[in-house]
């Protein structure tokens, strides 16, 4: 069974500056202009596309709380986040260190939000497509 | 304060040691040092000036070492002096000592690096000695810097204060020896503080609450409109369907109608069932593709099991088998195929390295977990690939579908509009109408949405800025109440001021004219003594004119010791007065009316005078006041004084 993380920092969080793009990516009932239901997904999605691009923006400004770790999924997410941390660090000590997971994530996920925005709301095209485009590139 | 000791070491032309003891009995109050020019009165002076306050009279900190000291050390060795002084004051007794050492050079001079050091110890009347942490700041407490000169003067400077120029020295005096600048400086303090105040209300208030409101009200009318339309617009819509659905009915009633408007009304449920397959497909697809950033963690994922794997290899993970087990093993002495083994055997080396190597329990577990989750996530985002694939297939066949049941049904109406029978033609035109009309009004609705959105978020953020509008006005308020109050406060202490500012000088003045008329020969000649509100002391003569111009020399001095005394005794500040050559400029009638009458004026009185100064009547009147005395002697063989005490 998965070891239960317990983060000592449960607050996911963002830049106070990006913190409007994950909302433009979630407000709204039209599920083709408006793809994402959750804060977390997009903080996924971000998270991942930073790694891929292997660019960590450290948090900078003020800091703007999205969701709790408790949001996080243990069988898809935690694992993933997971692999995030060693991957970057190298050493699966990393994982003695549930802040160090996160403020990895987060700062990947500050990367990867730009090109979240630039693929699925600034491309020509309706955002779902965008981002479905997107899995296949 | 009152002084109880002092004691040099080698300075100036105090060589060695030297000690005196002031008088500190209170009817004998009277300390005098007696010494001819050159031996070292004013030097002695000086010691007790530099000793409380450093600085000031002693420019040249070099020439304080006592020359001989200097004479007897090596060049590069150092020579120091010390003053010590003992005394009391508010019921505790004082040590302070200040020392200065300084390096000699090659050419005799010395050269002193650095402040000198000042030391203060409080010695209760238990005896118990503590050093005081803050001894300059104590010291001020004690007697102030800025007074001390009223106090320790130098006799041949104290007609200052009777000079017709004295006017600002009168007021400097009053000024600092009757504290008034504490009510001066709480006056200032204040008034900044109401400065400050009027600055933050300045840029606190922006008159921008009312105009938020204005915007707010008229948001929110806005939004009633839009709402009321919307409401209109659904009731447009409704009623619209109504009459498309009477059309149909008149339609299917009709015969050459009826099969084309059933066909339609078939193809109109297809289409419907059409579109929601397609909003559910579109659901899928929305889940698949938001909640599958797996496919793009792929990349972390992979490296992540690469590095998992490699310390596996290694032998650092022992794969699924658990330190615990292992450890169990070791205790049993048995191998995993139930095997016995013996101690050292490499079955047991084997097992002991395992555990070594291994990571720490919970840790292990968890990169052991880690593991055994990432590694179906590669399939699973294959599986999800083709799923999403296959979902996107499906909907361009769904979209091509409906666009296709569409285009029939754009057919049937063509046909119905193109009909030979009039009516049939006219309902449809009609219908096409009706639902033209649907259509705009769901673009209107359309605008509407966009525009409620707008509206409810202007709303919502004017409700956080008028909040804050609002904290802001009564911060407004509460600062101008402070600004107010500081300002009050430093009226009302200006007012204090000067009540008390006036009183003090109305009360040093009738002091004055007493102790003026009291040291004063001629008392018959001068009727009074004036210190009005420029602080100009004035003698008034018989004839009501100020006599200050025609005053000789004694006589300022005279008036400036009872100004200074008048201050002393109206201030209640317990100090001594310390004076270097009082009466040198005195003729013989005002040194015996001044040597009858000071040692009334003051609680501890020490004076160095020469021997001239203090002879014949001025030696009898104080004589019975004299609680110590001493003499300076001078060698001119050693160049040293000593303190001599006489009798």
């Amino acid at each position: 069974m998965m070891a239960e993380i317990a983060a000592s920092r449960d607050a996911v969080a963002v830049d106070e500056a990006i913190h409007e793009i994950y909302r433009q990516l979630i407000e709204g009932n039209d599920p083709v202009s408006v793809p994402f239901r959750t804060m977390k997904d997009v903080f996924m999605w971000a998270a991942c596309l930073g790694y891929r691009h292997g660019e960590r923006r450290p948090l900078t400004g003020k800091r703007v709380t999205i969701f709790r770790w408790a949001q996080f999924t243990p069988q898809v997410d935690v694992p993933l986040l997971k692999a995030l941390a060693i991957a970057d660090s190298g050493d699966v000590n990393v994982l003695l260190s549930e802040d160090e997971i996160l403020t990895i994530a987060e700062e990947y996920a500050n990367a990867g939000i730009h090109e979240l925005r630039a693929g699925v709301l600034d491309e020509y095209g309706q955002p779902l497509w965008n981002l479905v485009a997107m899995l296949g590139s | 304060m009152k002084l109880e000791r002092i004691t040099l070491e080698n300075f100036r032309q105090y060589y060695g040691r030297q000690r005196l003891a002031f008088s500190t009995d209170s009817q004998q109050n009277v300390t005098v040092i007696h010494g001819v020019n050159g031996a070292g009165k004013t030097s002695l002076f000086l010691a007790i000036n530099w000793c409380l306050y450093s600085g000031e009279g002693a420019a040249n900190v070099g020439e304080l070492i006592s020359k001989e000291a200097i004479s007897r050390v090596h060049n590069g060795e150092a020579a120091r002096t010390t003053v010590e002084l003992t005394f009391t004051h508010d019921g505790e007794r004082y040590l302070v000592a200040r020392r200065l050492e300084g390096v000699k050079q090659p050419d005799g001079s010395i050269s002193v690096s650095g402040a000198d050091d000042f030391t203060m110890m409080r010695t209760r009347w238990d005896g118990q000695a503590e050093r005081v942490n803050n001894p300059v700041g104590t010291m001020n407490a004690i007697l102030p810097s800025n007074v001390r000169t009223y106090f320790l003067f130098d006799g041949e400077k104290i007609d200052n204060f009777a000079k017709p120029e004295a006017g600002d020295e009168v007021r400097y005096a009053i000024y600092h020896v009757l504290k008034l600048e504490v009510l001066t400086r709480g006056q200032r303090h204040l008034e900044e503080a109401a400065a400050e105040y009027r600055r933050e209300l300045k840029s606190a208030s922006s008159g921008e609450l009312r105009d938020l409101l204005e915007r707010d009200e008229k948001a929110r009318d806005d939004r009633e409109q839009a709402l009321t339309r919307k409401e209109e617009l659904e009731r447009e819509v409704e009623s619209t369907r109504r009459q498309i659905a009477d059309i149909d009915q008149r339609l299917r009633e009709m015969q050459n109608a009826r099969a084309l408007q059933q066909q339609r009304e078939r193809l109109e449920r297809d289409i419907k069932q059409r579109q929601a397959e397609m909003d559910r497909l579109v659901g899928n697809i929305r889940e698949t593709a938001t909640s599958r950033f797996v496919l793009i963690g792929q990349p972390a994922i992979e490296r992540a099991l690469v590095i998992l794997d490699g310390k596996r290899e290694r032998g650092e993970i022992p794969s699924n088998i658990r330190q615990q087990f292992v450890h169990d093993l070791i205790d049993q002495m048995r191998c995993i195929c139930g095997r016995p083994f013996e101690l050292g055997s490499p079955e047991h080396q084997r097992l002991l390295a395992l555990m070594n190597s291994s990571l720490p329990g919970s840790l292990e577990d968890d990169v052991l977990d880690t593991s055994a989750a990432l590694r179906p996530f590669a399939e699973r985002a294959r599986t999800l690939r083709e799923s999403l694939n296959r979902d996107m297939r499906q909907r361009i066949e769904l979209l091509a579908l409906i666009q296709a049941l569409e285009e029939e049904l754009d057919d049937v109406s063509r046909q119905l509009k193109g009909s030979p029978q009039e009516e049939i033609s006219r309902l449809e035109k009609q219908r096409q109408e009706f639902r033209a009309d649907i259509e705009s009004y769901w673009l209107e609705q359309g605008n509407l949405d966009t525009r409620l959105d707008a509206l409810s978020k202007e709303i919502a953020q004017l409700e956080k800025q008028i909040e804050r509008a609002k904290k802001d006005k009564s911060r407004q308020h509460l600062l101008t109440r402070r600004a107010n109050l500081a300002q009050r406060a430093a009226d009302a202490i200006g007012e204090m001021y000067q009540v008390f500012a006036d009183d003090m000088r109305q009360r040093i003045e009738a002091k004055t004219k007493e102790i003026f008329k009291s040291l004063i020969w001629k008392d018959s000649h001068f009727q009074d003594i004036y210190l009005g509100p420029d602080y100009k002391l004035e003698v008034i003569d018989r004839y009501g004119l100020p006599a200050r111009p025609e005053l000789s020399a004694g006589e300022r001095q005279v008036l400036s010791l009872s100004f200074i005394t008048a201050m002393s005794r109206i201030s209640e500040e317990e100090a001594p007065l310390v004076m270097d050559t009082p009466f040198g400029r005195l003729s013989s009638h005002h040194r015996n009316s001044i040597t009858e009458h000071l040692p009334e004026l003051a609680d501890q009185l020490v004076l160095f005078v020469t021997d001239e100064e203090l002879r014949d009547q001025a030696r009898q009147n104080l004589e019975p006041r004299i609680g110590a005395e001493y003499r300076l002697e001078f060698d001119r063989g050693t160049s040293y004084t000593e303190i001599v005490e006489v009798g």
